[in-house]
């Protein structure tokens, strides 16, 4: 069975995402529930764990085990029972997408966006400010902003926040000046 | 000439100048693949219905399928390069076309970039492809003809300014051949003309681009080719795009008209897309929006107040109508009328000009059933002589087709059937036009007054073509003031009655035939 791709995995997760944090809301347990989650899927996503899950001789008891003891204070009984959920109807290698879209259901009710910022160059603390200030204007919530450094760029930033782009960076523009140069 | 290296530089300087590297803010996503022409894009979440999508290598492509984690788009163009993990870019707009009187005496694409190699096309203005056809209120009927130059059609089946026509017949029954011949005849008469070519041979587009420029019909028309070897999306939307430039003269009060050659293949194209999104297939293969898919396009195709111009020139048009006629083409297989993109376009349009394979190959060009053709609306914008004449035609039409079929068991006939059978076959023959060479109103009006008075009754059967040609060379150069005078006051008074029997005397004594 192949990996299906990225936009059927994303329409087959979504259930399994609703229902954690349908779960996860009325139980007052985002924290323990994110963090079942993330290490589940860190565990499903590691290369040695992916090979185990389609193995016939690994039984779902075991997986649920193995799943659920990376982080065995957070599981408690109902997250184990949502990954033996996942282990019966063989969905257990979804958990990297079920992960990040209960993150961001969870964002949403938090009103707070991920924003992945990537500069030329090191963001002093004070511009770092006024980018998240002037981001949160503009997205009308509250910025996790999570930085990274890419000198290819040459200058400027890039603004990543879902599926929206803000293209300031010196090579974009570059880029742009050398297809309206080569158009006409 | 050679190009200095400083000119180039100062160019250069001049663009790089004037370019504006405004931030920019869009939506992203991922091509997730490519099957076909047609992508899946993951992301873009703020994507709307049939928005333009930006793909990597200066391609476009259009939103059709928004899905709850994917996008379905068709790539305009060529797809080659577009690979899986390219980044797609929204654009924040509805794909448009250059419009205007720039576009006039030019051969474009569907996306409006020039084909002929005459350089660019400078049109102040650009329309969306797609667009709510114009309200109840801002409409006018029909009272103004478009002259197609034929007897036949202009007789029996008059088309009016801002009616849709059907032209349908099979392969090889001149249905081409009459939009050429109306797009001819439009010369002089300030009507704008559109041709939109869809999978079509590139020859025939030639050839119909030649024919246009030998007749001196090109300045008045703009053509719209989207040949066969074009990609599927494009042959989808050649049509919107042709509609939207024949509404910009609509919308200055102009008189236009468009003809789409043909729609059979639109459908087909539209077919090949809706199968690759999966869209499911219905009757016959096509999606369940074929109906949507040419009732929205000919929708478009009106005659608009002068109010209506007024609001869309900004005030500055006052007092003019403006109209669009539609002249479909659709292409049936073994005369079958019942298929399914054939029945829905019959009742979409305001009525239809059947072409037979039959006829055609017995030599009665154009090959129009005249007892199944009609016009729904035209009868109002007809010329008062030709309705008056023209009446008489399709009454001894259908004698004639009654009583030829009985008379075959019939060894003996009385007078009057006789009469009546005779009376037919000379109207059929005098309904006979060649191609490249359309009639002016007064032109036609002698024909078929001869015909009608009986002035061709003694004439053989198969010297009726000869007459007809002899008779109207004879007006020509002796009649041509009153020829000239019909054509500006088109009625029949007891005047023009009297100067048609007049002619048709005249040319008798002569007996030159």
């Amino acid at each position: 069975m192949g990996r299906p791709p990225v936009a059927e995995r994303a329409t087959i997760a979504r259930p399994y995402a609703r229902a954690a944090f349908a779960y996860a809301r009325e139980s007052k347990g985002f924290d323990a529930w994110s963090k079942l989650l993330g290490t589940a899927a860190v565990g499903a996503a590691d290369e040695r764990v992916a090979r185990l899950i389609g193995n016939p001789h690994v039984t779902s008891d075991q997986l649920v085990d193995l799943l659920g003891g990376l982080s065995k204070q957070a599981a408690g009984e109902h997250g184990r029972n949502f990954l033996r959920a996942l282990a019966e109807n063989r969905r257990l290698a979804l958990l990297p997408e079920i992960a990040a879209q209960f993150e961001a259901l969870r964002a949403e009710t938090e009103n707070v966006v991920d924003v992945e910022v990537v500069a030329a160059r090191e963001i002093a603390a004070p511009q770092e400010k006024r980018l998240a200030a002037a981001l949160k204007k503009r997205l009308g919530r509250e910025v996790r902003m999570h930085t990274r450094i890419d000198q290819s760029l040459l200058g400027g930033a890039i603004v990543r926040a879902g599926d929206l782009v803000i293209d300031g960076s010196l090579k974009g523009r570059l880029e742009r000046l050398g297809s309206a140069l080569q158009n006409q | 000439m050679s190009i200095k290296a400083s000119e180039i530089t100062d160019l250069i300087q001049a663009r790089i100048k004037n370019f504006e590297a405004a931030t920019e803010a869009r939506n992203v996503g991922t091509v997730v693949s490519v099957t076909d022409g047609i992508c899946r894009v993951h992301g873009l979440a703020d994507v709307a219905y049939g928005e333009m999508l930006e793909f990597p290598g200066d391609t476009f492509g259009l939103a059709l399928n928004l899905e709850q984690d994917s996008v379905g788009a068709v790539v305009l163009g060529e797809y080659q390069h577009i690979s899986e993990g390219a980044t797609v870019k929204t654009t924040g707009r509805i794909l448009e076309v250059p419009v205007g009187p720039e576009m006039l005496g030019r051969v474009v694409d569907a996306l409006g970039n020039p084909l002929d190699g005459k350089g660019p096309i400078k049109a102040a203005k650009r329309s969306p492809i797609e667009r709510v056809a114009p309200g109840v209120i801002w409409r006018k009927s029909v009272s103004q003809p478009v002259q197609t130059g034929y007897k036949a059609i202009d007789a029996m089946v008059p088309i009016g300014r801002g009616q849709r026509e059907l032209i349908i017949g099979d392969r090889q029954t001149g249905k081409t051949a009459l939009a050429i011949d109306t797009i001819i005849n439009q010369k002089g008469t300030g009507i704008k003309c559109i041709y939109v070519a869809i999978g079509q041979k590139q020859s025939s587009i030639a050839n119909v681009v030649r024919k246009l420029e030998e007749h001196g019909a090109m300045a008045h028309t703009i053509i719209v080719a989207a040949s066969a070897s074009t990609p599927a999306s494009l042959q989808f939307i050649a049509p919107y795009s042709g509609c939207a430039m024949g509404e910009y003269f609509m919308d200055n009060g102009e008189d236009a008209v468009i003809i789409y050659d043909d729609l059979t293949k639109q459908a087909w194209a539209y077919r090949q897309i809706s199968l690759l999104l999966k869209r499911p297939p219905g009757r016959e293969a096509y999606p369940g929006d074929v109906f949507y898919l040419h009732s929205r396009l000919l929708e478009r195709s009106a005659r608009v107040s002068a109010e209506y111009v007024e609001k869309t020139s900004g005030g500055k048009i006052k007092g003019k109508t403006g109209s669009l006629t539609g002249l479909p083409i659709i292409e049936t297989q073994a005369g079958d009328v019942t298929a399914f993109v054939p029945t829905n376009v019959i009742s979409i349009t305001d009525g239809q000009i059947f072409l037979e394979t039959d006829l055609f190959n017995s030599g009665i060009r154009p090959a129009m059933n005249a007892g199944i053709s009609v016009s729904r609306v035209g009868g109002a914008a007809q010329t008062g002589v030709i309705k008056k004449l023209g009446g008489g035609i399709r009454l001894s039409l259908a004698q004639y087709r009654e009583l030829a079929a009985f008379s075959q068991f019939a060894s003996d006939l009385d007078e009057v059937t006789r009469r009546s059978l005779e009376r037919g076959q000379r109207v059929t023959e005098v309904m006979k036009q060649k191609q490249y060479a359309p009639m002016s109103v007064a032109e036609q009006a002698l024909s078929i007054y001869a015909v009608n008075g009986g002035f061709m009754d003694k004439v053989d059967r198969k010297k009726i073509v000869d007459f007809e040609a002899a008779l109207q060379a004879f007006a020509k150069t002796a009649h041509s003031d009153f020829l000239k005078k019909l054509n500006e006051k088109p009625e029949l008074s007891k005047e023009t009655e009297e100067g048609l029997k007049k002619i048709c005397e005249a040319f008798l004594a002569t007996g030159a035939y």
